[in-house]
């Protein structure tokens, strides 16, 4: 039997003579050197609690004094309420903190039941008040019980026990201990010492933990195959352990999960993480739009929440029966411990969870019976708010405390409810508002919409929302080319300066989702790598030797014998593939023109950067050496080259993050562009060089005033690389420009895109079709 | 020349999803060549089988393949103790007497192989045959279908756009889940639960199309599980032989299917 079921609150008045506050009162009277400290301790509970609660408190204060304690004890317990009362409103923690020390007392002496008072403040401070902590006194009470002997090693060891920071953790190890010395008590002292290696090797933290990032593939493919949607998964750094594990979070069209869950390990923490992202993504497929906050109360808020979690999985549920088995273990409320909001709270998620739960609570038993009779209403996401703002009344109306600063929703794999919420345009908090959601709204808007946190440029920027390049960043000078001067017919040497501008790494996730929308042309220009890395093969026929014979040349070589004539021994066939050998460089053009919009709302360079991740994707399959040039120009002094991907490096996330922070700005000095382009490609040591222009227009810059000038010049500069052996091609965007291009690139050398959405798909058809010549 | 071998006797089953029957039927009436789209394992065999014993005409399958030559469609002369012989190939052996002639994954074969069914499939309907000196006119008959697999198409193997203009299309999806079940209950013999389980887990790995796999589980993937759960082996075992494994050696789309696959079982 469970110790913690006898604990209830009474909340009697206290004006009869024998109440626990006078009787207390009356004892303490007597001991002089007590006296002082339990005043203390009575003083400032006062100043958060009223009479009905005190009373209660100094009913547990009795039980301990009547189970004889001990002053230290005593002590202990006062200690603890005050530590706890300062940081908390509710009392029911102190109750039970009283109760169970009373139990401890009986079954393993008053110093144990010191001890795990000592040890009250940590566990507070790693599970704090909730359902945890009820947990944590069960299992101290269970240790009392069968090996008294170890309380008070383990209460005095308790910091590093609950170092791996969840409660599970803590049962494992405590049933592990018991199990460990089979009886022998000096080794079981030994263990809750950590004397023992074994001990020790069981709260090592995060042994095998599993990140986000290790499962973040399998876990968007499998949240993809569930509804056909592909989640945009994103990650917040792992807090410390002295808070409860936050939840995961819904920000916009993001579900942000924690990089790892706290003392969830291998299978059990992939498990998790899948419950998680299938419920938050449920939400975001089955769910139909924000709820206001009005002036709701952070109790209605969680219940609306809490409801709204049970409407949308009993709808998830109903697609795909076994979500359940997916969901379940997660549900282990019981009908017992303390009455708090967060334990009825998550007693009731059982509850609408698990049909067979039983509980005969009337607060549980009424939301469910709420929830059934809105069962045929199922999809009307307004039941939800109904149903949990009047469960949001009657909890607040039983006087059951709900603390918003350290509620977190159960159970574990739910998301905190914050994306469910409209908070309305930047309102500033009013007091009704629950501070949680404000401030971890806060925290989304700035972090907004994402940032890895290693990257250089952490904030991150929307696609396409582009900034002028600051002056201070002109980067650092590599090359100086000559210029054609049209009017007097010469080249200008050394006239214009490029310089290298280091990339900004922007993040991966946007390609990566924008590429996620772009699934069909993906899986076709997958196909074509398919179709060229196997290589082309060529059928030899009429050889000396093959793998089969070519029975054309063997019927006339018959013939040939029969009408006595030499015949033709070459009556075999064979293949043979040919070998690409084949280095590209795509020269991407990022002027302000490509800042325009489309009528999509994309701008021009988000095009272009789709494009280039299709090919990019592609020819890193290939294996095809390629590299990622941006240019933009600001006058010939300041011709700025961007690397994305050098030849030498491999296309990974860090390249797409880098493509990802490209911005629009400045102008477009071609020729010197090219004349760099070809400088990078000729150190490459393929047999052909392909160097692939992406622009939106004609050359430009802001100290040359005849276009044709520039024009004439890339021309020069596009004959200068053929004549090294390197073929240049245009493609070019939208309607105009194509003019300049031809006159540059060549027709057979230029594609025009005009319809700019097409780029993704031409480009690629592009590069296959040049690189299977 | 007899073409008995090549009819078939009893109905092949086949689910209409659509149009698919009546257009083949009018295409047929007007002797326009058809060309069936679709993933695989969707029912284009099957339906041109269907429609062959439904039109009560023989049916000649070739399956199209990379090494094919012009010879190995329209024949060839081999080498006979008294001589050589000409051999018709399948496809002059139904053009010369009358069948449908079905040409399965045609972007299989090369290009320079497949301009010899031009001539049969715009209005001369006729074959020609340069080595052995003939021009063989089309039977009343003669009918030419092709599959095609868009899932497969690609610019390094796409049909010439002269080839592809000459036919009238039917395009093969996975059929509506209802329908599915149907199929896969009269084709493995399991029971409804089970098939709309099948359906169920098949939209599951349909999801993951571009998104880690190439094609989703087709319907005749779907039989196979149905059949060995029939041949007593557990649904999950079964599910997992006969869809999750073959279709990709990918460890996580692997973990994840199999992950959605739990989902959709009871
Ligand atoms: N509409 C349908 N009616 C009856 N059976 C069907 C239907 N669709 C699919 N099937 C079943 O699916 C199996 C596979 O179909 P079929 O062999 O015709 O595929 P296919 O489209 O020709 O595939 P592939 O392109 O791989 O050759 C058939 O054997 C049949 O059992
Ligand atoms: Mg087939």
């Amino acid at each position: 039997m469970n110790a913690a079921k006898q604990v209830t609150l009474h909340l009697v008045p206290p004006d009869e003579e024998d109440s626990a506050t006078h009787r207390i009162h009356r004892l303490m009277l007597q001991r002089e050197t007590l006296r002082p400290l339990f005043r203390a301790a009575w003083d400032d509970l006062s100043h958060h609690f009223d009479e009905s609660e005190l009373e209660a408190w100094a009913g547990a204060v009795l039980t301990l004094a009547h189970v004889n304690a001990g002053p230290a004890c005593l002590i202990a317990y006062w200690e603890a309420s005050k530590n706890d009362a300062a940081d908390r409103q509710e009392i029911a923690p102190l109750l039970v903190a009283g109760q169970m020390a009373a139990n401890i007392c009986r079954n393993a002496g008053a110093q144990a039941a010191t001890a795990a008072l000592q040890a009250l403040p940590v566990a507070t401070r790693v599970f704090g008040s909730g359902p945890a902590l009820a947990r944590w006194w069960r299992v101290v009470d269970l240790l009392a019980r069968q090996a008294p002997e170890s309380v008070a090693p383990a209460a005095d060891n308790i910091a590093q026990i609950l170092a791996p920071g969840t409660i599970d953790a803590f049962e494992d190890f405590v049933a592990a201990g018991l199990k460990f010395a089979s009886g022998n008590k000096a080794r079981r002292q030994a263990f809750f010492r950590l004397e023992e290696e074994f001990a020790r090797h069981m709260i090592a933290r995060d042994l095998g933990s599993v990140t986000f990032l290790e499962t973040e593939i399998e876990l968007k493919a499998f949240v993809t195959a569930l509804w056909g949607k592909p989640p945009l998964l994103r990650s917040f750094a792992a807090d410390n352990s002295q808070t409860p594990q936050r939840r995961t979070s819904i920000a916009g069209p993001l579900i942000r999960l924690p990089e790892t869950f706290r003392g969830v390990q291998g299978d059990a923490a992939r498990a998790l993480f899948r419950a998680a992202a299938a419920h938050a993504q449920a939400h975001l497929v089955l769910g139909n739009g924000l709820f206001p906050v009005g002036t709701l109360k952070p109790l209605q808020i969680a219940l609306v929440n809490l409801i709204e979690d049970a409407r949308i999985e009993t709808l998830a549920m109903r697609q795909l029966t076994g979500l359940r088995r997916l969901w379940a273990p997660y549900h282990v409320a019981t009908p017992s411990g303390v009455v708090a909001a967060p334990t009825l709270m998550a007693r009731l998620a059982r509850a609408l969870f698990d049909p067979a739960y039983v509980d005969d609570d009337s607060f549980v038993a009424k939301g469910r019976a709420m929830f059934t009779a809105a069962l045929p209403r199922i999809d009307d996401p307004a039941i939800s708010r109904e149903i949990g703002m009047l469960l949001g009344n009657d909890l607040g109306q039983m006087r059951v405390q709900f603390n918003v600063k350290t509620y977190v929703v159960e159970p574990v794999y739910r998301d905190d409810g914050l994306g469910l919420w409209d908070f309305g345009e930047n309102a500033p908090p009013s007091g009704e508002v629950i501070e949680l959601p404000v401030d971890a709204v806060r925290m989304e808007r700035q972090e907004a919409p994402d940032g890895d946190s290693n990257e250089p440029d952490g904030k991150g920027e929307a696609l396409g929302r582009g900034r002028p390049v600051a002056p201070d960043e002109r980067g650092i000078i590599i090359a100086k080319y000559p210029e054609w001067d049209r009017a007097h017919g010469i080249e200008r040497p050394e006239w214009t300066t490029v310089r290298e501008v280091a990339a900004h790494a922007g993040d991966p996730r946007l390609i990566e989702a924008a590429l996620d929308h772009a699934d069909a042309l993906r899986s076709r220009i997958g196909r074509l790598v398919r179709g060229v890395r196997i290589g082309r093969t060529i059928r030899l026929n009429r050889q000396h030797e093959g793998h089969d014979i070519d029975i054309d040349a063997a019927l006339d070589a018959g013939i040939a014998l029969r009408i006595g004539q030499e015949p033709d021994p070459r009556v075999f066939r064979s293949s043979t593939s040919v070998h690409r050998d084949l280095a590209a460089l795509l020269l991407i053009d990022v002027s302000e023109s490509t800042r325009d919009r489309l009528a999509s709302g994309a701008t021009i360079l988000d095009v272009e950067r789709l494009a280039v991740a299709v090919l990019a994707e592609a020819m890193g399959r290939l294996g095809d050496p390629f590299g990622l040039l941006a240019f933009a120009s600001d006058g010939r002094e300041d011709v700025r080259m961007t690397t994305m991907k050098s030849f030498e490096e491999p296309y990974d996330r860090r390249c797409v993050a880098r493509l990802a922070g490209l911005r629009s700005g400045l102008s477009t000095r071609l020729g010197t562009a090219l004349r760099h382009a070809g400088k990078v490609i000729g150190n490459t040591t393929s047999g052909r060089k392909l160097v692939i222009v992406l622009t939106d227009g004609e050359p430009s810059d802001i100290d040359v005033s005849d276009p044709l000038d520039l024009v004439e010049d890339a021309r020069r500069a596009a004959l200068g690389l053929k004549n090294t052996g390197v073929d240049a091609y245009g493609v070019v965007l939208g309607q105009a420009g194509g003019e300049a291009a031809w006159r540059i690139f060549g027709r057979g050398n230029t594609m025009m895109v005009h319809r700019i959405e097409d780029l993704p798909g031409r480009l690629s058809e592009l590069y296959f079709r040049l690189a299977r010549r | 020349m007899n073409l008995d071998a090549y009819r078939i006797a009893d109905e092949p089953y086949y689910q209409p999803l659509g149009h698919e029957i009546e257009t083949f039927q009018a295409a047929y009436a007007e002797r326009l060549p058809v060309m069936l789209k679709g993933p695989t394992g969707c029912g284009k065999t099957r339906f041109v089988e269907h429609m062959a014993w439904r039109l009560g005409k023989p049916l000649i399958t070739v399956a199209a393949h990379e090494d094919m030559t012009a010879a190995d469609l329209a024949g060839r002369y081999l080498l006979e103790p008294q001589g050589t012989v000409w051999h018709d190939g399948p496809l002059t052996l139904a053009v010369r007497h009358g069948a449908i002639c079905y040409l399965d994954e045609i972007v299989e074969a090369r290009q320079d192989t497949t301009v010899v069914i031009h001539p049969l499939t715009d209005a001369r309907r006729i074959l020609p045959l340069e080595k052995h000196n003939e021009i063989v006119p089309a039977h009343g008959d003669f009918q030419l279908t092709i599959s095609y697999n868009p899932g497969y198409q690609s610019a390094v193997k796409d049909l010439k756009e002269s080839t592809k203009q000459r036919f009238v299309a039917i395009d093969f999806s996975y059929p509506p889940p209802t329908t599915e079940a149907a199929i896969i209950v009269r084709e493995s013999g399991t029971d409804e639960d089970l098939a709309g389980i099948l359906v169920a887990i098949a939209q599951r790995s349909r999801n993951l199309q571009g998104h880690g796999l190439d094609e989703g589980a087709s319907t005749r993937m779907l039989i196979h599980a149905g059949r060995m759960v029939r041949a007593g082996l557990p649904l999950d075992v079964a599910v997992q032989s006969s869809i999750v494994l073959p279709i990709t050696d990918n460890p996580d789309i692997r973990a994840a299917l199999s992950d959605a696959i739990q989902a959709c079982l009871p």
